[in-house]
């Protein structure tokens, strides 16, 4: 095939990331260092937006609840899968490919109506409060589950494991067969073999498991404003309410750039430390 | 496949711990479809007996028919540009050179390492600046960046596949590109291009944060759920959840049965 032709069938779908990707994601970098002027963003360029994403105790607060609760659901989520997909792959492999099905499918179960269904299981009016009211076991309904960081961090993880389970899982279909029963065949425990050939093999698919769930929840908005207390709410619930009510794109921007960054930084660290950990 | 690894009382555990985690993965999509089917407008066990009265509800309601005809055009939209666009590439990657096929390999993945706050708003100020203004056609210029990675990802593991002494043999023989372009690469490619439009059309239904900024008036299913349960819990909202989730899933596994059956 001659490189012309190659070239008119890439620029379509070139033509299109730069429009639809490049440019908005430029146009949001552009956009944080504008002023506003009469709830209007105007080109006045400025680092105020980052100075207040910086210093303000406010956002500080928000930052530091979303690294924190980011840190937890990635850290439970990877702890959940990694055994998910070790079982699955090694101990049962008879059903491995019904149950990476089931998986995968549920990838897909509706990131909405999960928030929603956990609303409808720990709230006042809640499957939970119902049936213990039904029942005579409580006679007020629990206030203690919906509104928490816990009911947060529950929706999270439930929504975020299948993400965990497929990188791993994947990592696990590269190592070899004889490596693992060659561990064993010398006298190794099924542990030692997990510990020492297996989980070094698949770091990256772990590593992976950890990225994308401390990614997805650094920058997640609905789930705490529709299962969270007034008091956990985390820093997308500032960029939504800049966007939004509080009609500062400007800042919103800002606050969301400095997120990236925060984040990237974080997860170099904890790649770092996990590189270590399992040499 | 022989297997040491595992005595009676682990197999035990392990069988276990798989259906914990898989419980705990679908208690929550349990609850809606099955309250979804309640008689009573009451959303708690015990449960009182079948009944399709909020179905009957949520199907007479015109924002909610309105709603689902928007998601199914940005599904199907979605699915065709995406399809198009993803195809164009693997077209142009099919005997492209490893080295090319890595670097527009990771160019495509790019998208899917960024939270898609950071893309909606991006999109969203994008829209405004350039007067484009918020509609249903502005979330589907969204949901194909969207989309278009996981497409990727099926056409070029179908690439991977793609035995190549087929083509070269077809001009050999004197083939035109054309073709050999109908007559091998095409049917080759075809259940991947199809698995990966499909996986599109779900992964378009399901989508919430881009359509939230991008939308404006014209809401989606999603939308329009998040919509009302803002309004409060309503057991309606079960009927609504069911529908979106019988319609992502189903997807996802119309996309995942086709992508298995090529391979």
């Amino acid at each position: 095939m001659r490189p012309s032709v190659r070239t008119l069938q890439m620029a379509p779908a070139t033509l299109y990331y730069v429009a639809l990707f490049l440019i908005p994601l430029l146009m949001l970098a552009v956009y944080s260092f504008y002023s506003v002027e009469s709830f209007e963003p105007v080109p006045k360029l400025t680092l105020d937006n980052y100075v207040e994403a910086a210093t303000s105790d406010v956002f500080r607060g928000f930052y530091l609840r979303t690294l924190r609760v980011a840190l937890t659901v990635a850290l439970i989520v990877t702890l959940i899968s990694f055994p998910f997909a070790f079982v699955l792959n090694y101990v049962l492999p008879a059903r491995k490919h019904v149950v990476y099905f089931m998986v995968l499918v549920s990838l897909f179960g509706g990131y909405i109506v999960r928030v929603y269904a956990w609303r409808n299981i720990m709230g006042r009016e809640g499957v939970v409060n119902q049936t213990l009211l039904g029942l005579g076991v409580v006679d007020r309904p629990v206030t203690l589950f919906l509104n928490s960081e816990l009911a947060v961090i529950v929706a999270l993880v439930n929504y975020l494991i299948p993400f965990g389970i497929l990188p791993i899982y994947a990592a696990m279909q590269n190592v070899p067969v004889g490596q693992v029963e060659a561990a064993q065949d010398l006298g190794g425990s099924r542990w030692l073999a997990a510990r020492r050939v297996v989980l070094p093999l698949t770091s990256q698919g772990c590593v992976a498991a950890f990225a994308i769930s401390f990614i997805a929840t650094s920058a997640e908005w609905v789930t705490p404003q529709l299962l969270g207390g007034t008091g956990d709410q985390l820093i997308g619930n500032q960029i939504q309410h800049q966007f939004g009510g509080g009609l500062n794109w400007p800042l919103g921007a800002a606050l969301a750039l400095t997120m990236v960054v925060l984040v990237v930084a974080l997860l170099g660290l904890a790649y770092a430390v996990i590189r270590r950990w399992l040499r | 496949m022989r297997n040491p690894m595992a005595t009676r009382s682990t197999r035990a555990l392990a069988r276990a711990y798989l259906i914990a985690v898989l419980a705990f993965l679908f208690a929550p999509l349990v609850v809606v479809v099955l309250f979804s089917f309640h008689s009573v407008p009451r959303m708690s066990l015990p449960f009182e007996g079948f009944s399709l009265r909020w179905y009957d509800e949520v199907l007479h309601d015109p924002v909610v028919i309105d709603a689902m005809m928007r998601s199914a055009t940005a599904a199907v939209l979605t699915g065709l540009l995406s399809g198009i666009l993803g195809l164009s590439i693997a077209l142009a990657l099919v005997g492209a050179r490893q080295r090319v096929r890595a670097a527009t390999m990771v160019a495509a993945l790019i998208p899917l390492t960024f939270p898609s706050l950071l893309y909606a708003i991006g999109l969203a100020i994008c829209y405004h600046y350039f007067d484009v203004g918020y509609s249903l056609k502005a979330t589907i210029g969204g949901h194909v960046i969207i989309a278009l990675p996981f497409v990727f990802i099926v056409l070029s593991a179908s690439l991977d596949r793609f035995r190549f002494s087929l083509l070269e043999a077809a001009f050999d023989l004197g083939a035109s590109p054309w073709l050999a372009f109908r007559k091998i690469t095409l049917p080759l490619i075809l259940p991947a291009v199809i698995g990966a439009t499909v996986l599109a059309m779900a992964l378009s239904t399901d989508e919430f944060v881009v359509a939230f900024f991008t939308a404006g008036q014209e809401k989606t299913l999603p939308l329009l759920l998040y919509a009302r349960i803002n309004q409060g819990l309503d057991p309606s909202l079960n009927a609504i959840g069911t529908i979106l989730l019988v319609a992502t899933t189903g997807l996802a596994w119309l996309s995942a049965v086709r992508t298995a059956k090529e391979s």
